[in-house]
This record gives C-alpha cells, structure tokens and sequence, in this order.
C-alpha cells in the first residue's frame, strides 16, 4: 500500500456481489476482475485517479459481511479497516438496493467505529424494475450521511461520486446506532477510562472479536482480566447483530417502498433448471466440456497464424542477417523460443473468457451449491470447485480465490491439491506431446487427441481428489467446516467488459512469461552455442556442435537419473529448465531442435518427431511420451506457484511437502508407467 | 414455507454468519431446493426475497414453525 501523502486515500467497502469493483474500476479506470461471486477481489487492490487536480488513491476491499471476519478475506478487510484508519480520508460504502437490509448491518459497524463515510446506494434501477422505491433523503436523514445514486455497470453516477469525494462529504457519526448492553457496559467503561480511547464500540468489537485485531496496544493489556476472560465472544457478537437488524427494520420500514408481492421472475425460472437435482449437474458438465472443446477446436486457427508468423520471423532473421552469434542468438534462440510460448495465448484467452463469464454471471455460486455434497468427503468445500475450476486456467489466482474458504484445514486442502489441476501452462506441453504420440484417427467424430487431452484432464481433477483424501487424514482439524453462502440473482454478464479484462489477463501471460522465456533461451543458446575447448591450444570456449555443448553435458550428466523415465539430455534439460515454469519445456525444445537443425525453418513438432534414436526408432515413442505427460501432470514446476502457496499459508513446511510430494510423485509415476509401457 | 423463531441452545457452534446474512428470529422462509444426497439446501428469505445455500448441519441450528 503506498503511504504518500500526495494521495487522499479513500477505502471501498460493502458486501460480496454488490457492484464494488465495478464502481472501482470507473473510478480508477483500471482493469480489475469484478465477478458475481463472493471472493473475486481476493486482495485489496489499489488504483488511483486525478479530479480536479487532485490525486486520489482508492483501495477496494474485499467484500465482508461485518467487521468480525470468518475467512481470511474478511480478515484482511478488518485489518485495514481497523488498523489503517488514521491514513485514509474516508470509507466509500456501497450498498446494493436489493439487499439494503443485509448491507446496512456493516454500514452502521463501521459508522459506529466513528470512521468518516460516505454511501453510495447501487443499482437502484434493478429494484425500481422490480417495483421497490427507495427514499434517498430519508434514508440519508435517518443515516446522518450524504447518499449517492449509482448504477455502476452504466457509469451513472460516477462523477458525481468523484465530486463528493472531492468536496470530503464523508461524515462520522456523533450518536452511536448500537447501545452497549447493560451488563456489560461497566466492564467497557471501565477499560475506557483505563486508556485513552474514547469510542466504546471500538472496546466492544475487542470483547466480542474471537482473534483480535485492530491496533489498540494499551487495551490489549487491559484485555487479560477474569472479567473479560469469561466472556463469550461469539454470544456478544449474536446479540449485537439481532440487536442492529432489530433497528435496520425500522429504518427500513421509514425509507423503503414496495408492491405487496415481487418476484425475481429470471433467476427463479433459471435455478429451477439450473439447480436441478438431474438437470443442474448435465448442464454444468456440457459446460465444462463446451469449454474445452472451444479451447481446442477455436484456438486452431489463432495458434496457426502465430506460428507461422514466428517461423516467418526466425528465417527472415537468419537470411538478413550477418551470419555469427547474432544471427544464431535471435534466429535460433530467442525467436523460437517466444514463438514457442505466445502460440498458446489463444487457448489461455478462451479458458479464461469462460470463467469470467460464468462469474460475472452469478452461476459460479450454483455450482458451489451442486458440487458441495460430492467434495465434502474428500475433506473439501463447495467453494473448493472455484478454485478447482479456475486452476484449470492458472493456480495462481486460483489459490488466491480460496481466501474466503472459512474453514482452516479446508482452505489448506484446497491450497495444496490446485496445482494438480491442468493448468494453462501445461497445455503447450500436452499438445506437443500428444501431438507426437497420439495418432490423426477419429473415433466417431471425435479426435483421440482430443480423448487423450480431456484424459489428462480427468487425471489432474482424479489426482487432485485423492491427494485431498490423504490430506484429510494427516491434517488436523480446526474448526467447523460450513456453509452459508449467499446465492446472487443471476446478471447477463458485461461481455465486452469480461472481453478487456481478458485480453488484459493474456498479456500479463504474455509479458510475464516471455521475460522467463526470454532469458532462458539466451541462457539455453548460450550454454549451447559454446562447449568446452576441443583442443588443448584453444584457451577460450568456442562455437562447437550441440551434442558436445556444456548444454548437452549438463543434460547427459543427469541422464541416469532420466534415462529410467525413457528421456534424453534434450528432454532432461527440458525438464530442468521448466522448474521455472511448465511451459519454458517448449520455449526450450524450440530453442534445442533450432539450434540442431542448419536450418530453422520447420514447425518444432516435426523435428522432434524426426528425431532418432541411433538404432533408428523415434526419441518420442509412446512410452516415452506417456511418461513426459505423467510427469508434466503431477510434478510441481512453477516457482510462481510456490512463492504464492507460501504467501498464502504462511508455511515453509507445507510448500516444501507440496514442492517434493509433487516432483516426487511425478517422478515415480513416470518411472513406472515408462517401465510398464517399454 | 416456515418462520424462524430462535436458534438452538448450542449456539456457540452455530456459525455467526446464519445472523449476519440475516436469518433472524420472525423471518419467514421457504426451502425451494436440495442438493442431492442430502445436500445443502437452497432457501428463499425475508421481505427481500433472498437466497442463501446452507448445509443441513447448519440449518439444525435454527429452530422453526411451519406456515
């Protein structure tokens, strides 16, 4: 978080789902995901936007329903509510009109916490439509707040919000909407007096937090006394929130108008499809398999024009320019390698388009609901699927989406078995792969390389269920698993909107993996192009053929450990190399054959499959490749993922069990399917 | 359709978010779906008419009427 003092710092707070990263977005006019579903702003994010000559940076909270976390997303959201309040000018509240009464509970905690806000009441046009009008003045009289109009999705509202904030508009309250119970207001006014803070809900939070937070050191001290000690946390929280939605009513009877009997015609008509007992599970599965058949089948034509564009770009560089290290390094190193990698944008675009879609829509939380029952016994949540899902695009949001998994042991399952999900990144290996060893024949219409790849699919998802299993049994457990979940109405997802903020999400891809791949084929073509001196008179290394490189020394001197999985030194450097990260295995098999052929026009698929053994079979047999698959399936070859497994459990211990129960499963996988299929 | 009238006496393993998402005492309520197999269960609530998902664990908690 920056701590300038050139930005008025605002914080964007409200509950899950309603319209708070969109309105965060306009403001800032920077792309960030919103979705339907609690738990997509996984971290507080933070932009910045000029008005009137003055900056403002604006931090967008995750969604919480009150200032007592249950997950780790509510956590954070407290934290810096709590902890950061004396850096920021004020709290932008949104409030969806559908669902004021749940959204006022939070509101008047926080005003009640004597923090400055402002509220912003969202979509009122959704609930005029459903015949529901809402007092804006009164509602703001009854608050004692300035209160905005905003449909975000439209950018109405927007400017107005901007000049308000401009003008400070935001407002702290003097009277306190929640009265302290008498039998606990001497213990609160005792402790009051004892330090120097002045607010006693801001004491009754600290008595009825089960963790602490906040940063109210000289209360801590006072907190260890045998009337404290025998209080009982949770009881006082349920008492303050009966009592608040007790006063909620009552302002709500005063401000909200509506017809006798409403209904929400749309989501009722399409849960009763879409949650059905029979119905709901074949749709989600067409889904998925609608999914991956268009990331397959659609990506065709894309993934063509851009390697041919990368091949073009190899041979004009090799015949422009003057022959010598140059010419080799960008001909046969770094242009193949990029080209290696950028070919598989297009499918990481749809996979990831999909999800977005299926978020912003709503339908994300009924799959929650559906698949809930069938991960329970695996030790997982309903809401694991979403990561589960998501981390067939990539595991690292992924992960980060499982912070408002509120059980512990869950959260931590979830965490560890993602990574066996097909990621994005091991698609470029399996269709290579595949590609060598599966043959072009279809079996009634359907291709066996799309069988085999959704096979490789299934073995992830299958893998990642059993790992769960034995997690279940080693780790213990803490707390009650659970599930309260708020079901959205469903929305027609903003396909334009989705379209930019995928296209943003590729080029991330692109950008960040073509920087690794970048700098390994300089690294691979270097170690390549140069071997150890062959006469004794040479003093320096020189341009040598690449089987007596250092690169193919390096390879051969691991060979025995690979050679029992069916591999080469080119296969094992490939391997080596994409403990970085899966899909460098390409960027490096492109750079090795470039560097082996005279010349590098070609596509990589059919140099490696013209590559021989001396004896003449192919390097790439079918065992050789169904090992390759296995071991790309299960071993954990992403430094990304790693280093945000432990930012996420804070925990040496199981990224370390992750990183080496992973590789080595990989490894004796592979061992034994080579052996069995040799 | 069913009105809730007050939780179970083992409140304190009852998850605080039933009341934070507001399934209070006198609000009425109406089971719509259940997940299979025992499921969770899919309840329309309150003036608002809104859904919620909750396991049938959690849903002992909450002692109702019929209506």
């Amino acid at each position: 978080m920056q701590k300038s003092t050139d930005y008025k710092q605002i914080l964007l707070v409200g509950n899950p789902n309603v319209g708070k990263s969109t309105v965060f977005n306009l403001l800032c006019n920077k792309t960030q995901k919103t979705g339907n579903y609690a738990g997509v702003t996984v971290a507080s994010y933070s932009g910045i936007y000029e008005y009137k000559g003055e900056s403002v940076e604006v931090v967008d909270l995750p969604g919480s329903y009150s200032v007592y976390p249950t997950s780790e997303d509510e956590a954070i959201f407290s934290k810096f509510l709590i902890d950061e309040q004396q850096k920021y000018a004020g709290v932008v509240y949104i409030l969806e009109a559908l669902s004021i009464k749940r959204g006022l509970l939070l509101f008047q905690q926080i005003q009640d916490l004597g923090i400055p806000i402002l509220l912003v009441v969202n979509q009122i046009d959704q609930a005029t439509r459903r015949g529901i009008t809402i007092d804006i003045e009164a509602l703001s009289k009854e608050l004692g707040v300035t209160v905005l109009q905003s449909n975000a999705k439209k950018n109405e509202g927007i400017e107005e919000l901007r000049e308000e904030i401009f003008q400070n508009k935001f407002s702290a309250s003097e009277q306190i909407s929640f009265e302290v119970p008498l039998e606990q207001k001497g213990l609160v006014f005792k402790i009051l007096a004892e330090t120097k803070e002045s607010n006693q809900y801001k004491i009754w939070t600290l008595l009825s937090s089960e963790t602490y937070f906040g940063n109210l050191e000289s209360v801590k001290d006072q907190m260890n006394n045998d009337e404290v000690k025998c209080l009982v946390p949770k009881r006082l929280q349920t008492q303050e929130t009966i009592r608040r939605y007790q006063n909620i009513d009552k302002i709500i009877s005063k401000v909200l108008f509506k017809k006798p009997q409403f209904k929400e015609l749309l989501t009722e008509k399409l849960d009763k499809v879409l949650v059905h007992k029979y119905w709901g599970y074949l749709i989600f599965g067409a889904i998925l398999l609608l999914i991956f058949q268009s990331v397959f089948f659609l990506a065709e034509y894309p993934m063509n024009w851009i390697s041919d564009f990368f091949l073009w770009l190899s041979a004009f560089a090799n015949t422009n320019l003057p022959e010598g290290p140059i010419n080799s390094l960008l001909a046969n190193g770094i242009i193949p390698g990029l080209g290696g990698i950028m070919v598989f944008a297009p499918q990481i675009g749809i996979l990831l388009y999909f999800l977005y879609l299926l978020e912003d829509s709503g339908y994300m939380a009924r799959v929650i609901f559906l698949m809930d029952r069938f991960l329970r016994p695996f030790g997982l949540n309903g809401k694991s699927i979403v990561p589960l899902v998501s981390g067939t695009a990539c595991a690292i949001p992924a992960i980060m989406s499982t912070r408002n998994i509120e059980n512990v042991k869950e959260r931590l399952i979830t965490i560890l078995v993602t990574p066996f999900m097909t990621c994005s990144a091991r698609l470029p290996v399996y269709s290579i792969i595949i590609g060598l060893i599966i043959p072009n024949k279809y079996f009634i219409g359907i291709s066996y390389k799309a069988i085999a790849l959704m096979a490789m699919y299934f073995l992830g998802f299958f893998t990642s269920l059993m790992a769960s299993l034995i997690l279940k049994k080693i780790i213990k457990s803490k707390g009650k698993s659970f599930l309260v979940m708020d079901l959205p109405s469903y929305k027609m997802p903003l396909f334009g909107y989705d379209f930019k903020l995928t296209l943003g999400k590729v080029w991330e891809f692109i950008t960040g993996a073509g920087k690794i791949i970048f700098l390994v084929s300089i690294i691979i073509w270097f170690f390549s192009y140069l071997g150890p001196k062959q006469k004794p008179d040479e003093f320096v290394a020189t341009n040598v053929k690449l089987d007596h490189s250092y690169l193919a020394k390096m390879g051969k001197s691991i060979e025995p450990a690979i050679a029992p999985l069916g591999y080469d030194w080119k296969m094992g450097v490939g391997i080596l190399t994409s403990f970085v990260a899966r899909e460098v295995f390409v960027g490096t098999m492109s750079t090795l054959y470039s560097l082996d052929d005279e010349a590098p026009e070609g596509k990589i698929i059919d140099k490696m499959r013209n590559d021989k053994k001396p004896n003449g079979e192919p390097i790439y047999s079918f065992a050789t490749g169904v090992s390759i698959l296995f071991f790309y399936a299960f071993a954990m070859q992403c430094v990304s993922t790693l280093a945000v497994v432990y930012r996420e459990t804070k925990s040496w211990k199981w990224t370390m069990a992750q990183l080496l129960g992973m590789s080595g499963l990989a490894y004796f996988a592979s061992l034994i399917v080579y052996q069995f299929l040799k | 359709m069913g009105k809730i009238i007050g939780y179970e006496n083992d409140d304190l393993k009852m998850p605080n978010k039933i009341i934070e998402m507001g399934l209070l005492p006198e609000t009425c309520f109406k089971i719509l779906y259940q997940a299979p197999f025992k499921g969770p269960l899919y309840i329309e609530f309150g003036d608002e008419k809104s859904r919620i998902a909750l396991r049938e664990e959690e849903a002992k908690f909450i002692i109702v009427e019929k209506m």
